[in-house]
């Protein structure tokens, strides 16, 4: 009797409703989003440690199998890779990563990616904000022409300090969350 | 003064006491960043004001007690669900089972959290529910807004089956395989006020556990005294089952129980029957040692051979 009210709000997610483009990124140490939803109970340890406060708890904006997970907003802070948040996490969602430059690059958060054709430096107003707020200058980001950031993928961590800078509103630079990316590039490689 | 009036009141102070933690421990993130960004209490005051100074001083002596304070005040930290003091982990037994049915391994740290909350139950029996549980004062209080209200309103006290608590255990695990263990902070009363605490003194945003506090609060308004906790709480009728031979339990002194009085089984909460010599499900919460008029119940060892 009693197990029809649990399973009850998950029949309500079958409802038809709008689109959740996530667009905000987990913590440092989340492996893909599959298993980092199995493993994370949401008590709120790795919030609780942020000394930057970056890390917030979802509502029901993300749907019901997102509720109570942390989550980065990186427009409004980005990570600092300070690594406290994968110390303390209980269930091993995020994996335990020490504050060294070896452990910062083995961030996977995200990727940054530049819209060259409203970033200020792109437009030849030289302004650079973005490369200086990167924790991997010269790694995950150089400069060109007129301070113009250029991402190198493959090293950026994607932790989201450069969005933060970014003084162009909207933002010129963005970091596009792990889990968007395999899921876009699955999709192209099915169109092509 | 009673036995009994000493645990209620000690009850209802150890419950405080468990809420001012959760506050605290919330507030441990906004010192935390103060430490990070400023490190020094002028700074502190310069930028937040001088409330927010009187507050990191007060943490930073306390910390200090202990060693480097941002050392320490990392080694504790979160809510009901899992929570660090000083190092030491507690875990609640529906989260331990809820990631042991959704990833089917548990992490060290993780498993000896549950020694305490378990060991407790063996030992105690159901005690959680009325010396720990932070939402089971919100509906004692509930239970004296009913008695007050009782006086011009009719409030029934309606009695379901103890396998409706089994099955919200059951159909959680289910949802929470399904679709994640968010499922827990609309299902479980103590969560659900965790995580309203935390994320309204963390963030200070409103949480969608207010709402399905105000529902448990709600029901045991209108449909029995401490509903919730008999009924729904799947995490009181676990402990209840780990507990039902406790080492410590309510004792009665058969001889001296007047034949008519039923005073004890009207007043407990848990609508456990101590004359009957019930003690599944009591959690030694001292409502009934209060108002025996004999004095023949009192806490103790559990009786080796229970006489009917």
């Amino acid at each position: 009797m009693g197990a029809v009210i649990p399973v009850f709000f998950p029949l309500l997610e079958l409802l038809p409703k709008g689109s959740r483009f996530k667009k905000f990124l987990r913590p440092p140490g989340a492996r893909s989003e599959e298993e980092f939803l199995r493993d994370c109970i949401g008590c709120g340890q790795c919030a609780n440690v942020c000394p930057n406060k970056c890390i917030t708890l979802y509502g029901l904006e993300g749907g019901l199998e997102n509720l109570a997970t942390p989550k980065i907003n990186a427009r409004a802070k980005g990570c600092i890779l300070c690594m406290a948040c994968t110390q303390v996490c209980p269930t091993r969602a995020l994996d335990k990563l020490e504050p060294t430059p070896e452990g910062r690059q083995a961030v996977a958060m995200g990727t940054a990616f530049v819209s060259e054709d409203i970033c200020y430096s792109f437009a030849g107003r030289t302004c650079g904000v973005c490369y200086h707020a990167c924790p991997l200058p010269g790694k995950a980001m150089t400069l060109g022409l007129f301070e113009q950031p250029h991402v190198h993928a493959e090293h950026c961590v994607g932790c989201g300090l450069c969005e933060q800078a970014c003084v162009h509103m909207p933002q010129a630079i963005r970091v596009v969350p792990k889990d968007n990316l395999s899921k876009t590039e699955a999709e192209k490689a099915a169109v092509s | 003064m009673k036995s009994g009036k000493t645990l209620l009141i000690l009850s209802i102070l150890s419950r405080f006491s468990v809420i001012g933690l959760l506050c605290a421990l919330a507030m441990l993130t906004e010192y935390q960043n103060l430490k990070k960004a400023y490190n020094h209490p002028r700074l502190v005051e310069l930028s937040s004001g001088r409330a927010m100074r009187v507050f990191y001083e007060t943490a930073d002596s306390f910390f200090s007690l202990f060693g480097d304070p941002a050392e320490t005040a990392r080694r504790s930290g979160g809510m009901t669900w899992s929570i660090r003091l000083m190092g030491a982990p507690f875990t609640d037994p529906v989260a331990a089972l809820s990631v042991l049915a959704k990833s089917r391994h548990w992490e060290l740290g993780f498993a000896l959290g549950l020694v305490a909350p378990i060991g407790m139950a063996l030992v105690f029996g159901r005690v959680f529910c009325s010396y720990i549980c932070p939402a089971s004062l919100l509906f004692f209080a509930i239970a004296r807004l009913r008695n007050v209200l009782g006086r011009y309103l009719y409030f029934p006290d309606f009695s379901i089956p103890g396998g409706f608590a089994w099955g919200i255990l059951f159909g959680g695990l289910v949802a929470a395989v399904w679709i994640g263990h968010g499922i827990w902070s609309l299902v479980l009363p103590y969560f659900a006020l965790g995580q309203t605490l935390f994320q309204g003194i963390a963030f200070g945003t409103l949480s969608i556990s207010l709402g399905s506090l105000i529902v448990f609060s709600i029901l045991d308004l209108c449909l029995g005294r401490q509903f919730t906790c008999r009924y729904v709480c799947p995490t009181g009728r676990l402990l209840g089952f780990i507990g039902r031979r406790s080492l410590i339990s309510i004792r009665r002194e058969a001889p001296l129980c007047l034949a008519s009085c039923q005073s004890c089984a009207d007043v407990c909460p848990m609508k456990v029957n101590p004359k009957m010599d019930e003690t599944v499900d009591c959690s030694l919460c001292g409502e009934c040692l209060v108002i025996c008029p004999t004095n023949c119940l009192s806490i103790g060892l559990r009786p080796k051979k229970i006489l009917s």
